[in-house]
């Protein structure tokens, strides 16, 4: 069983003349990486909205298709069962902190699903493990930076051991420090949880390697969809769909584009730097210039 | 040192042992109480007493220095408005300086009252200046208000919260572009107040969505109940134990209040009158 | 630095009123004409410096002085406003109107321009950041993010300053977004000769757009060079947690096979790689 199958899904908020999203088909497997990239306003929001059920539990509009996760239809499920199933994370991490410390917010979605205490302390315990936040538990909003309450808008809905992990452009307000912390639990997340992620971020350069699919969308639909070894294939094509490769990928296109290089095109910066490093041949006695 | 939406609460303190109720409860016991005691010395020592208490709970008393401007303010208020239009009761005695005619009586009973607010006032801060919004939250929740109510306030407490923090760089914004506050006058003041209010709202609008969708997300819903049956639980609330002390504390506090109170209404101690302050006072007065 | 100094800070020292020293003695001057970067992680001074660099803070110790004006002195906002601005992150925190017109007009009024003078200015400024007229009329709340982002910064430019400082310009944007606001700046740098400022963690954008760099670290300035120069010394930069740009470290990655380890672009790690292939 897939971990996501949406079928020909179309979305109109109401009051808008067109669709936001249309005739989408993805399949997503279980305990995949998935990122979602692409422009602005183009849909990428909305369609993990679908996925989470917020479309159509919280908004007026116009649905069409299907959505399941785990094989159940996302608009047949409460928001307790969804919040179950589906964790999402937003960007704004001053907006989704609700609570007046960071312990409370922890416990507050493993409180709303009807955990015991004693299995609250041990999620708790876990989580915070996990995302390195175990010596901020009685601190207060004001008093943490917004990337601490970015790592704690994730500790609290992994705690709720979703088995999807949605996170709609986590680190987008957050600084190069606050962002690596992010992709770090990320891959930390990706090895030990049992947990299918799907992550809408601007930062292909860092989440790319973390990828199993990449999926681009634009005008509302998906526009690629593929592994990353096949996905940055032709970079000025996804430069002029809105997106950013990560510039060692683009580097290395240019050489095959002037048939310097022939292998393949991996995002992972490490892989790109040993392919050249061939290429050059061994290290040379003079070194660069200062 | 611990930063709340009001101030700062010491990082640790004796005081955290007693139990978020107990200690609302000795917020409202301080505001009480003094409400039945008209007597200054009494007021007075209460100040005095409450101060020494925020020293025992590791209080910072230097930075209770922002109040100072406040009481020194109250006291100018209060004594102006009661010299400028004193209760002329001819049995009165009067005394006059610089001019005025002074109501002794009166003016005690300014200074009275004075006291009073001060002991409610410093009550108040020792509540503020030792819990935190989630002590208060505890505090709430263990007196079996609904859940939905308890969540609503906690949620107001957070949003006012970042309603400040918007304020803040709102009013920066404004200096970005000219304006030198220190140059309007009180009328012009109003209206930049009223335009604060611009962005304030098109920030609280367009954040209400993000907070509720982040809610919904966490499988919120606003009757607390759990949909495979059995109670919510509550997580937080169990993280303070209620002792044997708390109950002490709080039959204590009590039995003080009803005393004070019948000691005051029944027996008509704790009167002004019993001041022996005013008393030598108004001896003075007689004397000269 | 290039042409007359426009504003000199020296040794200044910031203190929030709870004690923390968010600046501990930056001493640097601003030219004409210039396009800098200040980077470095939060918390490391660059949003306070640049507030200072106009006067929405006052030093706490050392001075900020914007040609003949000291920031420490009362009643220079509205002179200061005239010859720097500054563009907050979040254009909902600095849109106080509720039209577009009034907006751009807030601050030349607030600077006692008269009404003729408010209106050629509200026209240019507009006209420079592509904020079409039929606009002036809607409320800011409507437009799009991007608009209400040059909605702002026409509001500032409206007042002429001639340093424009700008927080965070694409934070949250796509990549077309960014180029786009990133172009404009760059247009007010090199036609209109403005100094352009900006606070950001976009490495890339950086190596782009800036031609000076001034790294920030526990509130003091690590380095201040050229961009070139900065992005070849990861060790500094790493002090404030900051990586150069991946195609910079790539070229660095490569040193020992001769490769530069200055390069700040795709095109020219391709020039450098042909140059290094054909030896």
């Amino acid at each position: 069983m897939n971990a996501v199958t949406i079928r020909g899904l179309g979305w109109k908020y109401s009051g808008r003349d067109s669709f936001a999203i249309e005739g989408v088909d993805l399949d997503i497997a279980q305990n995949a990486f998935v990122s979602v990239v692409g422009p602005n306003e183009h849909g990428k929001t909305t369609l993990v909205s679908c996925i989470k059920g917020i479309i159509p539990h919280s908004f007026h509009g116009v649905w069409r298709g299907t959505v399941e996760v785990l094989g159940q239809d996302v608009r047949e499920l409460s928001a307790q069962r969804l919040a179950e199933l589906v964790g999402f994370v937003f960007a704004d991490p001053e907006a989704q902190f609700t609570s007046m410390t960071v312990e409370e917010e922890l416990a507050f979605g493993l409180e709303n699903i009807g955990l015991s205490l004693a299995e609250i302390d041990r999620r708790l315990a876990w989580v915070s493990e996990l995302t390195g936040i175990g010596g901020l538990w009685d601190k207060s909003p004001y008093e943490i930076s917004g990337g601490q309450k970015q790592r704690v808008a994730i500790a609290s809905v992994l705690a709720m051991k979703p088995r999807i992990l949605i996170l709609d452009e986590p680190t987008s307000m957050l600084d190069p420090l606050g962002k690596d912390a992010i992709f770090s639990i990320l891959a930390d997340v990706k090895r030990e949880a049992d947990v299918t992620v799907v992550v809408v971020e601007h930062n292909v350069e860092q989440v790319a390697p973390l990828s199993d699919l990449m999926v681009l969308i634009h005008g509302g639909r998906v526009a690629r969809a593929g592994p990353p070894e096949e996905f940055f294939q032709d970079c000025d094509w996804l430069v002029q769909h809105g997106i950013q490769p990560p510039q060692a990928t683009t580097f290395l296109d240019r050489l095959r584009r002037e048939g310097l290089f022939t292998g393949r095109l991996s995002p992972r910066f490490e892989e790109d730097v040993a392919a050249l490093r061939q290429l050059l041949g061994p290290p040379q006695g003079g070194g660069g210039a200062a | 040192m611990r930063r709340t939406l009001l101030g700062v609460v010491p990082l640790t303190s004796p005081l955290y042992a007693l139990h978020p109720l107990t200690r609302l409860f000795t917020l409202g016991f301080l505001g009480v109480v003094s409400l039945f005691i008209d007597v200054p010395e009494v007021n007075a020592a209460l100040v005095v007493f409450i101060l020494l208490y925020l020293r025992w709970a590791r209080v910072d008393l230097s930075g209770l220095r922002i109040y100072l401007p406040l009481t020194v303010t109250v006291a100018i208020f209060m004594f102006a408005v009661s010299i400028g239009f004193p209760n002329r009761d001819p049995s009165f005695h009067t005394f006059r300086f610089a001019g005025i005619t002074f109501y002794a009586e009166s003016l005690y009973w300014t200074f009275a009252s004075y006291w009073r607010l001060m002991a409610m006032l410093f009550g108040t801060i020792q509540y503020f200046s030792t819990n935190r919004e989630r002590e208060t939250l505890v505090a709430i929740r263990s007196m079996w208000i609904p859940f939905a109510v308890t969540y609503f306030l906690s949620l107001a407490l957070r949003a006012a919260g970042m309603f400040l923090e918007d304020m803040r760089v709102i009013r920066e914004a404004e200096r970005a572009r000219g304006l030198d506050e220190t140059s309007l006058s009180l009328r012009d003041r109003a209206k930049l107040y009223a335009m604060y209010m611009i962005p304030l709202f098109t920030i609280a609008i367009r954040r209400t969505d993000e907070i509720s969708n982040a809610l919904f997300a966490r499988g919120y819903t606003i009757s607390g109940k759990i949909e495979k049956g059995g109670k919510r639980s509550d997580y937080i609330h169990t993280k303070y134990l209620f002792r044997a002390r708390d109950a002490v504390l709080m039959v204590g506090m009590t039995v003080l209040l009803v005393g004070v109170a019948t000691a005051r209404v029944f027996f008509g101690q704790l009167t002004v009158a019993q001041s022996p302050l005013r008393q030598a006072f108004l001896h003075a007065l007689g004397g000269s | 630095m290039s042409g007359q100094t426009l504003i000199r800070v020296e040794d200044l020292v910031f203190e929030y009123p709870d004690g923390t020293r968010a600046l501990d003695g930056v001493t640097l001057g601003i030219g004409e004409n210039e396009f800098i970067a200040l980077i470095g992680q939060n918390g490391s001074g660059k949003t306070t410096l640049s507030k200072c660099l106009n006067g929405i803070l006052r030093p706490t110790r050392g001075s900020v002085r914007i040609e003949d004006l000291d920031t420490r002195e009362r009643g220079v906002t509205k002179r200061i406003v005239t010859k720097v601005g500054y563009v907050f992150q979040n254009p909902d925190h600095q849109l106080f109107n509720n039209t577009v017109h009034k907006e751009i007009a807030y601050g030349p009024r607030n600077i006692g321009l008269d009404h003729d003078e408010v209106e050629a200015r509200v026209r240019e400024a507009a006209r420079v950041c592509g904020v079409r007229e039929e606009l002036f009329g809607e409320h800011p709340f409507f437009l799009t993010k991007g608009l209400r982002q040059r909605v702002s910064i026409a509001s500032i430019l409206a007042m002429r300053p001639r340093v424009i400082i700008v927080d965070e310009p694409t934070t949250g944007q796509d990549r077309r977004q960014s180029v786009e606001v990133m172009n404009f700046l760059r247009d007010l740098w090199e036609r209109s000769g403005h100094t352009v400022a900006i606070i950001t963690h976009e490495m890339p954008i950086v190596a782009e757009y800036a031609r000076r760099c001034v790294v920030l670290g526990q509130g003091r300035v690590l380095l201040d060079a050229s961009t070139r120069e900065v992005f070849s010394r990861p060790d500094v930069l790493a002090r404030t947690f900051v990586k150069p740009p991946q195609i910079t470290r790539l070229a660095q990655a490569l040193e020992d096979r001769g490769i530069r380890r200055d390069v700040l672009s795709v095109e020219e790690l391709l020039e450098e790689f042909q140059r290094n292939r054909s030896q």
